[in-house]
Protein backbone atom coordinates (compact mmCIF):
# COMPACT_ATOMS: atom_id res chain seq x y z
CA UNK A 1 0.00 0.00 0.00
CA UNK A 2 3.23 2.16 0.97
CA UNK A 3 4.26 1.60 -2.80
CA UNK A 4 1.38 2.61 -4.67
CA UNK A 5 0.68 5.92 -2.45
CA UNK A 6 4.84 6.37 -3.07
CA UNK A 7 4.14 5.83 -7.01
CA UNK A 8 0.82 7.76 -7.12
CA UNK A 9 3.49 10.54 -5.29
CA UNK A 10 5.81 10.53 -8.17
CA UNK A 11 2.55 10.42 -11.23
CA UNK A 12 1.39 13.28 -9.10
CA UNK A 13 4.46 15.37 -9.82
CA UNK A 14 4.81 14.69 -13.29
CA UNK A 15 1.21 16.12 -13.92
CA UNK A 16 2.42 19.06 -12.04
CA UNK A 17 5.14 19.77 -13.88
CA UNK A 18 3.46 18.86 -17.42
CA UNK A 19 1.10 21.53 -16.45
CA UNK A 20 3.85 23.89 -15.70
CA UNK A 21 5.46 23.06 -18.83
CA UNK A 22 2.08 23.62 -20.57
CA UNK A 23 1.65 27.15 -19.39
CA UNK A 24 5.10 28.02 -20.18
CA UNK A 25 4.67 26.47 -23.96
CA UNK A 26 1.45 29.20 -23.37
CA UNK A 27 2.84 31.65 -22.11
CA UNK A 28 5.81 31.33 -24.52
CA UNK A 29 3.60 31.86 -27.55
CA UNK A 30 1.43 35.06 -26.43
CA UNK A 31 5.31 36.79 -25.66
CA UNK A 32 6.42 35.83 -29.11
CA UNK A 33 2.93 36.69 -30.72
CA UNK A 34 3.21 40.30 -28.73
CA UNK A 35 6.48 40.40 -30.16
CA UNK A 36 5.46 39.99 -33.80
CA UNK A 37 2.39 42.24 -33.25
CA UNK A 38 4.43 45.20 -31.95
CA UNK A 39 7.37 44.32 -34.48
CA UNK A 40 4.40 44.52 -37.08
CA UNK A 41 3.23 47.83 -35.91
CA UNK A 42 6.95 49.24 -35.42
CA UNK A 43 7.49 48.61 -39.12
CA UNK A 44 4.15 49.43 -40.43
CA UNK A 45 4.73 53.17 -38.43
CA UNK A 46 8.47 53.34 -40.03
CA UNK A 47 6.71 52.45 -43.68
CA UNK A 48 4.25 55.18 -43.03
CA UNK A 49 7.04 58.08 -41.92
CA UNK A 50 9.02 56.91 -44.82
CA UNK A 51 6.29 57.12 -47.03
CA UNK A 52 5.50 60.84 -45.66
CA UNK A 53 9.48 61.65 -46.64
CA UNK A 54 8.69 59.85 -50.06
CA UNK A 55 11.13 56.96 -48.94
CA UNK A 56 10.76 53.30 -49.27
CA UNK A 57 7.59 53.73 -51.94
CA UNK A 58 10.06 52.22 -55.12
CA UNK A 59 8.37 49.39 -54.61
CA UNK A 60 4.68 50.90 -55.03
CA UNK A 61 5.97 53.24 -57.33
CA UNK A 62 7.49 50.52 -59.60
CA UNK A 63 4.51 48.31 -59.57
CA UNK A 64 2.39 51.40 -60.60
CA UNK A 65 4.15 52.16 -63.05
CA UNK A 66 4.52 48.48 -64.34
CA UNK A 67 0.18 49.10 -64.41
CA UNK A 68 0.51 52.10 -66.77
CA UNK A 69 2.89 51.01 -69.16
CA UNK A 70 0.64 47.50 -69.05
CA UNK A 71 -2.73 50.21 -69.58
CA UNK A 72 -0.54 52.40 -71.97
CA UNK A 73 0.40 49.41 -74.35
CA UNK A 74 -3.23 48.51 -74.41
CA UNK A 75 -4.75 51.99 -75.68
CA UNK A 76 -2.08 52.13 -78.37
CA UNK A 77 -3.00 49.04 -79.66
CA UNK A 78 -6.67 50.32 -79.18
CA UNK A 79 -5.95 53.46 -81.28
CA UNK A 80 -3.25 51.20 -83.89
CA UNK A 81 -6.43 48.84 -84.69
CA UNK A 82 -8.57 52.20 -84.63
CA UNK A 83 -6.06 53.63 -87.16
CA UNK A 84 -5.51 50.50 -89.21
CA UNK A 85 -9.51 50.65 -89.29
CA UNK A 86 -9.75 54.10 -91.02
CA UNK A 87 -7.26 53.32 -93.43
CA UNK A 88 -9.63 51.14 -94.77
CA UNK A 89 -11.70 53.15 -96.86
CA UNK A 90 -13.42 51.26 -99.71
CA UNK A 91 -12.32 52.49 -103.16
CA UNK A 92 -15.75 53.24 -104.08
CA UNK A 93 -16.47 55.39 -101.15
CA UNK A 94 -13.28 57.64 -102.56
CA UNK A 95 -14.06 57.90 -106.13
CA UNK A 96 -17.75 59.31 -104.13
CA UNK A 97 -15.79 61.89 -102.17
CA UNK A 98 -13.62 63.07 -105.52
CA UNK A 99 -16.71 63.33 -107.23
CA UNK A 100 -18.17 65.39 -104.41
CA UNK A 101 -15.37 67.67 -104.29
CA UNK A 102 -14.90 67.62 -108.32
CA UNK A 103 -18.60 68.74 -108.14
CA UNK A 104 -18.34 71.58 -106.44
CA UNK A 105 -14.67 72.53 -108.21
CA UNK A 106 -16.39 72.64 -111.68
CA UNK A 107 -18.86 74.81 -112.55
CA UNK A 108 -22.37 74.06 -113.07
CA UNK B 1 -12.47 -9.46 -7.94
CA UNK B 2 -8.93 -8.22 -6.64
CA UNK B 3 -6.62 -6.36 -9.32
CA UNK B 4 -3.06 -7.88 -8.83
CA UNK B 5 -1.12 -4.34 -7.35
CA UNK B 6 1.31 -4.64 -9.90
CA UNK B 7 -1.59 -4.08 -13.06
CA UNK B 8 -3.10 -1.75 -10.56
CA UNK B 9 0.31 0.47 -11.07
CA UNK B 10 0.70 -0.23 -14.82
CA UNK B 11 -2.51 1.38 -15.33
CA UNK B 12 -2.43 4.25 -12.87
CA UNK B 13 1.40 4.95 -14.43
CA UNK B 14 -0.64 4.60 -18.37
CA UNK B 15 -3.75 7.04 -17.23
CA UNK B 16 -1.05 9.69 -16.11
CA UNK B 17 1.14 9.50 -19.02
CA UNK B 18 -2.08 9.81 -21.27
CA UNK B 19 -3.26 13.06 -19.25
CA UNK B 20 0.18 14.07 -19.45
CA UNK B 21 0.76 13.88 -22.67
CA UNK B 22 -3.09 15.45 -23.22
CA UNK B 23 -2.04 18.33 -20.79
CA UNK B 24 0.89 18.98 -23.24
CA UNK B 25 -0.75 18.34 -26.51
CA UNK B 26 -3.51 20.71 -25.50
CA UNK B 27 -1.18 23.06 -24.63
CA UNK B 28 0.70 22.79 -27.94
CA UNK B 29 -2.62 24.06 -29.77
CA UNK B 30 -3.48 26.79 -27.91
CA UNK B 31 0.14 28.01 -28.65
CA UNK B 32 -0.43 27.15 -32.00
CA UNK B 33 -3.44 29.13 -32.32
CA UNK B 34 -2.26 32.09 -30.27
CA UNK B 35 0.48 32.37 -33.05
CA UNK B 36 -1.69 31.87 -35.68
CA UNK B 37 -4.04 34.62 -34.67
CA UNK B 38 -0.97 36.91 -34.13
CA UNK B 39 0.48 36.24 -37.85
CA UNK B 40 -3.29 37.20 -38.89
CA UNK B 41 -3.48 40.35 -36.87
CA UNK B 42 0.27 41.42 -38.31
CA UNK B 43 -0.79 40.73 -41.89
CA UNK B 44 -4.07 42.90 -40.86
CA UNK B 45 -1.53 45.30 -39.71
CA UNK B 46 0.67 45.05 -42.76
CA UNK B 47 -2.20 45.65 -44.90
CA UNK B 48 -3.74 48.61 -43.33
CA UNK B 49 -0.28 50.53 -42.94
CA UNK B 50 0.14 49.89 -47.07
CA UNK B 51 -3.60 51.49 -47.53
CA UNK B 52 -2.28 53.92 -45.26
CA UNK B 53 1.20 54.59 -47.71
CA UNK B 54 -1.08 54.13 -50.70
CA UNK B 55 -3.32 56.74 -49.76
CA UNK B 56 0.07 59.17 -48.85
CA UNK B 57 1.43 58.48 -52.13
CA UNK B 58 -1.56 58.44 -53.97
CA UNK B 59 -0.90 61.81 -56.05
CA UNK B 60 2.53 60.78 -56.87
CA UNK B 61 1.66 57.58 -58.05
CA UNK B 62 -1.18 59.50 -59.90
CA UNK B 63 1.35 61.48 -61.35
CA UNK B 64 3.33 58.36 -62.86
CA UNK B 65 0.57 56.89 -64.32
CA UNK B 66 -0.84 60.14 -65.89
CA UNK B 67 2.45 60.65 -67.26
CA UNK B 68 2.60 57.30 -68.99
CA UNK B 69 -0.75 56.76 -69.86
CA UNK B 70 -1.37 60.43 -70.76
CA UNK B 71 2.41 60.01 -73.40
CA UNK B 72 0.56 56.86 -74.87
CA UNK B 73 -3.20 58.49 -75.50
CA UNK B 74 -1.39 61.67 -77.31
CA UNK B 75 0.61 59.20 -79.56
CA UNK B 76 -2.37 57.27 -80.25
CA UNK B 77 -4.45 60.31 -80.59
CA UNK B 78 -1.33 60.97 -83.55
CA UNK B 79 -1.81 58.08 -85.17
CA UNK B 80 -5.50 58.31 -85.94
CA UNK B 81 -4.84 62.09 -86.46
CA UNK B 82 -2.32 61.01 -89.11
CA UNK B 83 -4.52 58.01 -90.74
CA UNK B 84 -7.19 60.29 -91.26
CA UNK B 85 -5.15 63.49 -93.00
CA UNK B 86 -3.53 60.65 -94.75
CA UNK B 87 -6.83 59.31 -96.17
CA UNK B 88 -8.46 62.94 -96.67
CA UNK B 89 -5.49 63.76 -98.44
CA UNK B 90 -5.41 61.11 -100.71
CA UNK B 91 -8.59 62.54 -102.03
CA UNK B 92 -7.25 66.05 -102.43
CA UNK B 93 -4.77 64.42 -104.40
CA UNK B 94 -6.79 62.35 -106.50
CA UNK B 95 -9.03 65.72 -107.61
CA UNK B 96 -5.90 67.45 -108.45
CA UNK B 97 -4.97 64.65 -111.00
CA UNK B 98 -8.38 64.67 -112.43
CA UNK B 99 -8.18 68.19 -112.54
CA UNK B 100 -4.92 68.09 -114.21
CA UNK B 101 -6.44 65.22 -116.88
CA UNK B 102 -9.84 67.54 -117.51
CA UNK B 103 -7.81 70.81 -117.85
CA UNK B 104 -5.69 68.56 -120.54
CA UNK B 105 -8.74 67.57 -121.69
CA UNK B 106 -7.95 64.06 -121.08
CA UNK B 107 -10.78 63.33 -119.34
CA UNK B 108 -13.66 61.51 -121.42
CA UNK B 109 -16.93 62.84 -119.61
CA UNK B 110 -16.01 66.54 -118.80
CA UNK B 111 -15.62 68.36 -121.80
CA UNK B 112 -13.27 71.67 -120.60
CA UNK B 113 -13.96 74.13 -123.31
CA UNK B 114 -17.22 75.05 -122.08
CA UNK B 115 -15.43 74.70 -118.26
CA UNK B 116 -13.30 77.20 -119.38
CA UNK B 117 -16.55 79.42 -120.61
CA UNK B 118 -18.34 79.13 -117.41
CA UNK B 119 -15.55 79.95 -115.51
CA UNK B 120 -15.46 83.37 -117.30
CA UNK B 121 -18.65 84.20 -117.23
CA UNK B 122 -18.69 83.15 -113.34
CA UNK B 123 -15.92 85.71 -113.41
CA UNK B 124 -17.12 88.28 -115.51
CA UNK B 125 -20.84 88.05 -114.12
CA UNK B 126 -18.90 88.85 -110.58
CA UNK B 127 -16.98 91.66 -111.65
CA UNK B 128 -19.71 93.17 -113.58
CA UNK B 129 -18.98 95.49 -116.84
CA UNK B 130 -18.49 94.93 -120.12
CA UNK B 131 -14.78 94.83 -121.04
CA UNK B 132 -12.51 92.22 -119.39
CA UNK B 133 -8.73 90.72 -119.62
CA UNK B 134 -8.01 87.42 -119.66
CA UNK B 135 -5.38 85.51 -117.59
CA UNK B 136 -4.78 81.86 -118.34
CA UNK B 137 -1.92 78.96 -118.51
CA UNK B 138 -0.52 78.50 -121.55
CA UNK B 139 -2.45 76.06 -123.16
CA UNK B 140 -5.87 77.60 -122.02
CA UNK B 141 -4.66 81.05 -123.44
CA UNK B 142 -3.85 78.99 -127.04
CA UNK B 143 -7.22 77.84 -126.64
CA UNK B 144 -9.23 80.71 -125.95
CA UNK B 145 -6.85 82.98 -128.99
CA UNK B 146 -9.03 80.34 -131.34
CA UNK B 147 -12.59 80.87 -129.64
CA UNK B 148 -12.71 84.27 -128.43
CA UNK B 149 -15.53 85.44 -130.67
CA UNK B 150 -17.16 81.90 -129.75
CA UNK B 151 -16.70 82.58 -125.83
CA UNK B 152 -17.48 86.20 -126.51
CA UNK B 153 -20.70 85.22 -128.87
CA UNK B 154 -21.72 82.48 -125.71
CA UNK B 155 -21.39 85.27 -123.11
CA UNK B 156 -23.46 87.69 -125.46
CA UNK B 157 -26.40 85.65 -124.48
CA UNK B 158 -25.75 85.33 -120.99
CA UNK B 159 -24.09 88.72 -120.18
CA UNK B 160 -24.97 90.91 -123.45
CA UNK B 161 -22.60 92.64 -125.19
CA UNK B 162 -19.02 91.80 -124.04
CA UNK B 163 -15.11 92.33 -125.13
CA UNK B 164 -12.66 89.99 -124.34
CA UNK B 165 -8.74 90.39 -124.10
CA UNK B 166 -6.01 87.91 -123.82
CA UNK B 167 -2.55 88.62 -121.48
CA UNK B 168 -0.01 87.96 -123.34
CA UNK B 169 1.91 86.53 -120.37
CA UNK B 170 0.30 83.24 -119.73
CA UNK B 171 0.19 82.72 -115.82
CA UNK B 172 1.45 79.31 -114.22
CA UNK B 173 -1.98 77.15 -113.14
CA UNK B 174 -3.77 73.77 -114.24
CA UNK B 175 -6.59 75.50 -115.47
CA UNK B 176 -9.22 77.93 -115.65
CA UNK B 177 -8.74 81.93 -115.67
CA UNK B 178 -7.95 85.04 -113.63
CA UNK B 179 -10.33 87.45 -115.42
CA UNK B 180 -10.00 91.57 -114.08
CA UNK B 181 -11.79 94.28 -115.55
CA UNK B 182 -9.73 97.07 -117.58
CA UNK B 183 -8.46 99.35 -114.88
CA UNK B 184 -7.15 96.52 -112.81
CA UNK B 185 -9.62 97.51 -109.51
CA UNK B 186 -11.91 94.23 -109.96
CA UNK B 187 -10.32 90.86 -109.98
CA UNK B 188 -11.37 87.42 -109.97
CA UNK B 189 -9.25 84.32 -109.43
CA UNK B 190 -11.53 81.69 -110.82
CA UNK B 191 -7.99 79.15 -111.65
CA UNK B 192 -9.01 75.38 -111.06
CA UNK B 193 -6.31 75.71 -108.38
CA UNK B 194 -8.37 78.39 -106.58
CA UNK B 195 -12.17 76.91 -106.42
CA UNK B 196 -10.15 73.74 -105.14
CA UNK B 197 -8.96 76.02 -102.73
CA UNK B 198 -12.06 77.31 -101.76
CA UNK B 199 -13.95 74.25 -102.08
CA UNK B 200 -11.75 72.41 -100.09
CA UNK B 201 -11.87 74.55 -97.16
CA UNK B 202 -15.85 74.32 -97.31
CA UNK B 203 -15.78 70.28 -97.73
CA UNK B 204 -12.60 69.11 -95.95
CA UNK B 205 -15.03 68.14 -92.59
CA UNK B 206 -17.53 66.79 -95.28
CA UNK B 207 -15.01 64.86 -97.22
CA UNK B 208 -13.85 63.28 -93.80
CA UNK B 209 -17.50 62.19 -92.88
CA UNK B 210 -17.83 60.81 -96.55
CA UNK B 211 -15.11 58.34 -96.30
CA UNK B 212 -16.49 57.99 -92.49
CA UNK B 213 -13.37 59.37 -90.50
CA UNK B 214 -15.61 61.11 -88.52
Amino acid sequence: MERVLDLSGRLQRILEEAEKAAEMKVEEARKRAEEMITRAKEEAENRRIRAQRGDGIEDLTRAEEERAKQEASRILEEYRARAERLRRVPEERFREAVEMVLGEVLPR
Amino acid sequence: MRIPTLELEAQLIERTVERRNRIISEAEERARRIIQAAERECERIKAESERQVLTIISSELRAIRDRIVGRAIIEGRKMVMLAREEMISRVRMDVEKRLREIAEGKSGDVEYGRVLVRLIEEAASAIGGSEFIIAANRRDLEYLRGHLEEVEETLKGLLGEVKLELEEEPIEAVGGVIVRNRDGTKIYNNTLEGRLRKAWSRMEAEVAKKLELI
